[in-house]
């Protein structure tokens, strides 16, 4: 049996790929692709660390297979800055303290993505309830839910100017 | 290395299915690839179902819904008429798994895998769901209740697959229900849970039910004497307290790492309480005496 | 907002996180160093190196509790195309044995078994997969032994021993204090309560696994890369295991992704070092899967503590008696030292004047008890802040008003007789609790619950000793150096596994040196480029190496003043002032930038370095060496108060937690933001050890080593936190700030247990909380005569 040939778009990026066809897409970015941004935790969906997002929806890479990639757009954390600039969830989480260790982070910031998206204004309890797959040992969730809300908040604000 | 066949077209898959006998089929991945990892399938290739067409859709046909096998949960829960229709059913995927696996993990998937613990199921049950199974060489329905034959069985035959959930609308019910009992609030398997269909009149006497319950044996459970005590019965306290001796004394739980039967039998008699919650007459009082409305807490897990 | 508009320049996320216009000062909100590169995904990890021509290696597990190692057959996985080598004891040079106190545990077994998780190979692989088939492949013979699983079953004459050789049967350390008339004093008391209670097995569950890789350099010196707490007792136990000169070995420790204790030691360092050795100059690498983190690493001891406390009708405190006993698996790794921080902190942040406390730590086949953020004084706190409601309970007195009544004040001496001679601010900080809405309003808000759902309130009082106690040297040496270009290099001693004190030092030499962050760069910890300075652990971070960062930079700051006094002809030092990128003469008005001003000075003046020992306690309270050894008594501690309102679901026993208050004294705050970080997430540690997470483990095997099965709180289960700082100066620590790292998770588990007791009358005193034993306790107590709709 040999290897795929996989043609997807990587943040922002026509690629191909050769690899085999059930390899976990975490392998193939963080191994064969060295966007070692994604994390791998857990390995079985329970942690969150390995999110990225499929055509803008948030998925576990390590529950997919470099097979099911081929033809989507895939995000990871490193396409979440554009043109030398950063993504306003990326400044918030900065400035309100939700990184500590930062192993969560990715995983947690491509979530709160998908999840503004789905929700542009959501009360704190909304946020959390987006996040709950996106374990974090170290924050307590609260700065993280505060820098979410700020994103939210932020683009309400210019929306309304 | 494994072969992963993503077929478009049915008659691909067809072909797939009978040169490949030992395949394992998936769609959104989030049991078998676990699965896979731990060891417990060890499956020479694997055949995924997310490029079907056909497997997709809610599709609104008057007096029934058809929802494609491969919708995925957030699908569901985004479909107006999922929520419109079977606002229980959308309760049971609002508290299953959690966003990333909420956008991978398909009913179908949901269905198949067959856990007593399934949070699509209890729901599913009491809308009376049929399932449809097609093979190449033909379709049938069949009752959810008699798809699904044990812990992780279900009744498909080789070649076969789960093709889509019939659900009939039903208007005269006004109370749709289900609570999930986990050990965090979210992203926990269920230990215990109930889904409730009820018709309640104005005054709050039971016209019709339905109940299920998850968790509390080797599938969901679900009982005629149950549903018809309560029919003629105003929502109260007494009533319900004893229609939970009965219901304790009916389901079938194991202890396992999560729970132990005691606890699960117990809770299964407990979480009929909480229909009290919809009963006019109990919030009426209920809010005089506090400061909050009890409303936002309806939907509890 | 436009897609194109929610972008942010680069420059202005650099702007908030290092405010590069200005200089940092100490009391601001200085967003972390780290924060841009980690928000980006551009952080190596030690789990991250995937370098060209790597071995990866892996360990073979015992997988049974108590045995005697026959065979090892690799002769199968020796066929598999990508197996490359197994490794035993037998390739170890060295004397094969690690610990940081008693060195008992073997690289790979070379006696007998002795937990489920020991090392027995150590295979090479070409790749991540061949690695995996080729362990599954090596198959282990062994001849069982009857395992030792229960703590004071240990402890009979008859048990079977864990150590052979070990002086005490399974004992690995014991204690014993007496204050006052010890027990006797139980005849004065006029209320007396006893109660036993159970805290559970926690793990550490960092989301960054252990993780590391390591190769030969063109010295043919050992080099290796891993998420660590301690690179330098690393570098020595590498070399002493292994039987390398220290010399030889270099240790590198990048950003950790978490660790709170579990990476204090030796974990996968020595595995990384036999491999290197043994790979003909090829790099190698070692990722722990989940299930393997869970197996092999280290746990929060369980307890099972026995309490007896009396008081006076006038509410004070009178007697206590504790029986403690921990369960520390198979090897010492810190148990005897998390012990004695029990026995010290087992009578609470109270004045009891007569005190019997006796503790055990025991050897068992179970998993390894090791260290976890509260580190001993988690479980007691359990203990006695529920007893303490109990009897606030029994006496009918208000819980808080006990508390204030026997508090701690800073002259008292606590319950190990130390005399409290540095900041005590235990009364503060029930006092700022007192006045805070959430208690205040707390009647109105428990009256506000809906039906089946009892709401209560619960109290604790907490404290936590900063350091390693009087005998075991708490130290480190900063280095603080004028780079040619006239920057700032910092030479950080302390590994930043998430807790920021990288940006606190950062804060703290641009506030001594009056320099822009962004002309200040940070070395992470690497043997061969900082200084020695102690573990990231024990509350000490920021406080020792804090101090020692103080000395070094006032010591570099006094030179670069001399010089360019000499070289401005300013006649004093106070003449000049550091201002950002130079010296400027007050008088005249001249400024010189630094880069000059380090053309001035030579290599050695340019580096500056400062050696800090903490201060220690000078009572000796027992005349028990190996305690003291231990570390009884510490002398700087920190305090808090915390509140936990809590619903209690009748139907299925489910406790929630609505919201949460920690009022805390760790003195005065260097950086606001990181302060309430650590607040935040020890008391979601705690959190999830009140209510969900216990390792179980069956005649010595884990049942659920998984995160789908071991239950970490989720963004759901962790309340809004309210955190009030009371800033007591502690004049021994930089700028007069103590230890914040792990007070906040001892206060969860009892808050929310006095919760409960409040909110249902049932207290249950085996932890987590569970859903079942809540419901459990609800339902045996309400067959005395209360009903379901008693409730309502």
């Amino acid at each position: 049996m040999s290897t795929l040939r996989i043609t997807f778009r990587l943040n922002r990026k026509e690629i191909q790929i050769e690899a085999a066809p059930d390899r976990r897409v975490s392998d193939v970015l963080r191994e064969d692709l060295g966007l070692t941004g994604t994390k791998e935790s857990c390995g079985a969906g329970d942690c969150g660390a390995c999110t990225i997002l499929v055509d803008g929806e948030s998925r576990l890479s390590c529950l997919m297979l470099a097979a099911q990639i081929q033809g989507h757009e895939i995000t990871t954390i490193e396409g979440l800055a554009k043109d030398q600039r950063v993504h306003l969830l990326q400044k918030t989480f900065v400035e309100h303290g939700a990184i500590q260790c930062g192993f969560c982070t990715p995983g947690i910031v491509l979530a709160s993505l998908d999840l503004l998206k789905r929700n542009p204004n959501p009360t704190r309890a909304q946020i959390r309830e987006g996040l709950v797959g996106n374990l974090c040992r170290c924050t307590g969730y609260q700065k993280i839910v505060d820098a979410v809300q700020a994103a939210a908040v932020s683009s309400q604000e210019e929306e309304s100017l | 290395m494994r072969e992963v066949f993503l077929p478009q077209r049915t008659e691909e898959l067809w072909e797939i299915l009978k040169r490949e006998p030992e395949t394992e089929i998936y769609a959104g991945g989030t049991d078998l690839l676990v699965k896979m990892r731990s060891g417990q399938v060890n499956p020479p290739s694997l055949v995924c179902l997310e490029r079907i067409e056909s497997l997709r859709g809610v599709f609104d046909k008057g007096k029934e819904v058809f929802i494609g096998a491969c919708n995925t949960h957030s699908n569901l829960l985004e479909d107006p008429v999922i929520r419109k229709e079977f606002p229980g059913l959308a309760r049971g995927i609002d508290v299953l798994g959690s966003p990333p696996i909420r956008h991978m993990g398909t009913i179908g998937g949901n269905i198949v895998t067959a856990s007593p613990a399934g949070d699509t199921l209890p729901s599913l049950y009491v809308l009376d769901a049929e399932v449809e199974v097609h093979s190449k060489a033909q379709k049938r329905r069949l009752p959810l209740r008699d798809f699904i034959l044990g812990p992780g069985m279900v009744a498909l035959h080789p070649q076969e697959v789960l093709w889509g959930i019939w659900l009939k609308k039903q208007p005269s019910w006004n109370v749709h229900h289900y609570e999930k009992v986990g050990r965090r609030k979210a992203l926990a398997c269920s230990i215990a849970s109930m889904a409730a269909l009820l018709e309640l009149s104005e005054s709050g006497t039971v016209v019709k039910a339905r109940l299920a319950w998850g968790s509390v044996g080797p599938t969901i459970l679900s009982f005629s004497h149950v549903d018809n005590n309560l029919i003629g019965q105003l929502l109260s306290i007494e009533t319900l307290s004893s229609l939970a001796k009965q219901v304790e004394l009916s389901v079938s739980p194991i202890d396992d790492l999560r729970a132990s039967a005691e606890y699960r039998r117990t809770v299964s008699g407990l979480l009929l309480l909480r229909l009290l919650y919809y009963s006019p007459s109990f919030r009426q009082e209920c809010d005089s005496r506090k400061e909050n409305s009890m409303s936002q807490d309806i939907h509890c897990t | 907002m436009k897609e194109s508009e929610r972008h942010t320049p680069i420059t202005d996320l650099l702007l908030a996180q290092r405010t590069h216009n200005r200089i940092l000062s100490i009391g601001t909100s200085a967003p972390r160093v780290d924060a841009y590169d980690k928000v980006t995904g551009r952080v190596e990890y030690a789990s991250d190196y995937y370098g060209n021509n790597v071995v990866w290696a892996g360990v073979k597990r015992a997988g049974v509790p108590h045995a005697r190692l026959k065979t090892i057959d690799s002769s199968r996985a020796e066929k598999h195309p990508g197996f490359i080598c197994v490794l035993t004891h037998e390739n170890v040079s060295g004397t094969n044995r690690q610990g940081v106190v008693k060195k008992d545990q073997p690289v790979l077994v070379d006696d007998k078994v002795r937990y489920c998780g020991d090392a027995i190979a150590l295979v090479l692989a070409e790749n991540k997969t061949a690695l995996k088939e080729s362990l599954d492949l090596i198959t282990l013979d062994f001849i069982s032994l009857p395992p030792v699983l229960d703590v004071e079953k240990a402890m009979e004459s008859g048990s079977p021993l864990v150590h052979d050789n070990n002086s005490d049967g399974n004992i690995l350390l014991k204690g014993e204090l007496r204050i006052g008339l010890g027990s006797a004093a139980e005849e004065e008391c006029d209320f007396l309560v006893e109660a036993c209670f159970e805290t559970q097995r926690q793990e550490h569950a960092y989301l960054e696994t252990e993780a590391g890789w390591a190769y030969m350099d063109e010295d043919g010196r050992l080099v290796i890369v891993c998420s660590t707490q301690t690179p330098f007792r690393d570098r020595m136990e590498v070399a002493e295991s292994l039987g390398l000169d220290t010399g030889r070995v270099r240790i590198i420790a990048p950003y950790t992704g978490g660790a709170f204790g579990g990476k204090d030691g030796v974990t996968l360092q020595s595995f990384l070092g036999l491999a290197a050795l043994n790979t003909k100059g090829r790099p190698v690498k070692m990722c722990w899967d989940r299930e393997e983190s869970f197996l092999a690493g280290t746990k929060r001891h369980p307890a099972r503590m026995y309490y007896r406390l009396g008081a006076k009708k006038d509410g004070s405190l009178h007697c206590l008696d504790v029986r403690l006993y921990l369960d520390t698996g198979p090897y010492d790794h810190l148990g005897g030292v998390v012990l004695a921080q029990a026995l010290e902190h087992a009578g609470g942040p109270y004045r009891i004047p007569n005190v019997v406390l006796r503790g055990w730590c025991v050897y068992t086949n179970n998993p390894i008890g090791g260290a976890f953020r509260g580190f001993g004084v988690t479980q007691v706190t359990a203990a006695i802040e529920q007893i303490m409601d109990m009897l606030a309970d029994r006496m009918d007195m208000d819980p808080l008003e006990l508390r204030l009544k026997n508090a701690l004040k800073r002259g008292d001496k606590n319950c190990v007789g130390k005399t409290l001679v540095s900041s005590t601010g235990m009364i503060d900080c029930l006092e700022i609790l007192s006045k805070h809405s959430v208690w205040t309003e707390r009647e109105t808000w428990k009256r506000s619950g809906v039906p089946f759902r009892q709401r209560g309130v619960g109290l604790a009082a907490v404290m936590q000793g900063l350091g390693y106690g009087p005998v075991v040297p708490d130290y480190a040496n900063a280095k603080v150096e004028l780079t040619s270009e006239g920057n700032i290099r910092v030479y950080c001693g302390v590994v930043d596994m998430g807790q920021g004190n990288d940006t606190t030092n950062l804060q703290i030499v641009s506030h001594i040196l009056g320099q822009n962050p962004d002309r200040i760069e940070l070395v992470q910890p690497d043997t061969d480029r900082t200084l020695p300075s102690g573990s990231a652990s024990a509350s000490r971070c920021t406080y020792t190496f804090g101090n020692a960062l103080i000395g070094a930079a006032t010591t570099l700051m006094d030179r670069i003043l001399k010089r360019a006094a000499d070289f401005m002809m300013a006649a004093r030092n106070e003449e000049l002032v550091l201002v950002p990128g130079g010296v400027r003469c007050l008088l005249t008005g001249h400024e010189i930038p630094l880069s000059k001003i380090a053309k001035l000075l030579s290599h050695d003046e340019r580096v500056a370095t400062h050696h800090f020992r903490a201060p220690v306690a000078t009572e000796v309270i027992t005349t028990n060496q190996n305690l003291r050894l231990h570390g009884l008594p510490h002398t700087i501690f920190s305090y808090a108060a915390h509140l936990a309102c809590v619903e209690v679901d009748e139907l299925t026993g489910k406790v929630e937690i609505k919201r949460y208050l920690a009022v805390s004294d760790c003195g005065k705050v260097l950086n606001p933001q990181i302060f309430e970080q650590q607040i935040h997430g020890g008391i979601a540690q705690g959190i999830g050890y009140a209510l969900s997470e216990d390792l179980e483990v069956l005649e010595g095997r884990m049942l659920n080593s998984n995160l789908s099965t071991y239950l970490l709180p989720t963004a759901e289960d962790v309340p809004e936190i309210y955190s009030v700082a009371v800033e007591i100066y502690e004049p021994t620590g930089p700028f007069g700030l103590k230890g914040v790292g792990e007070i906040s998770t001892n206060g969860p588990l009892p808050a929310v247990s006095n919760a409960v007791a409040d909110a249902c009358g049932i207290r249950v005193h085996q932890s987590p909380l569970t859903p079942e034993r809540v419901l459990g306790a609800i339902l045996k107590n309400r067959g005395r005569g209360e009903h379901v709709e008693d409730h309502v």
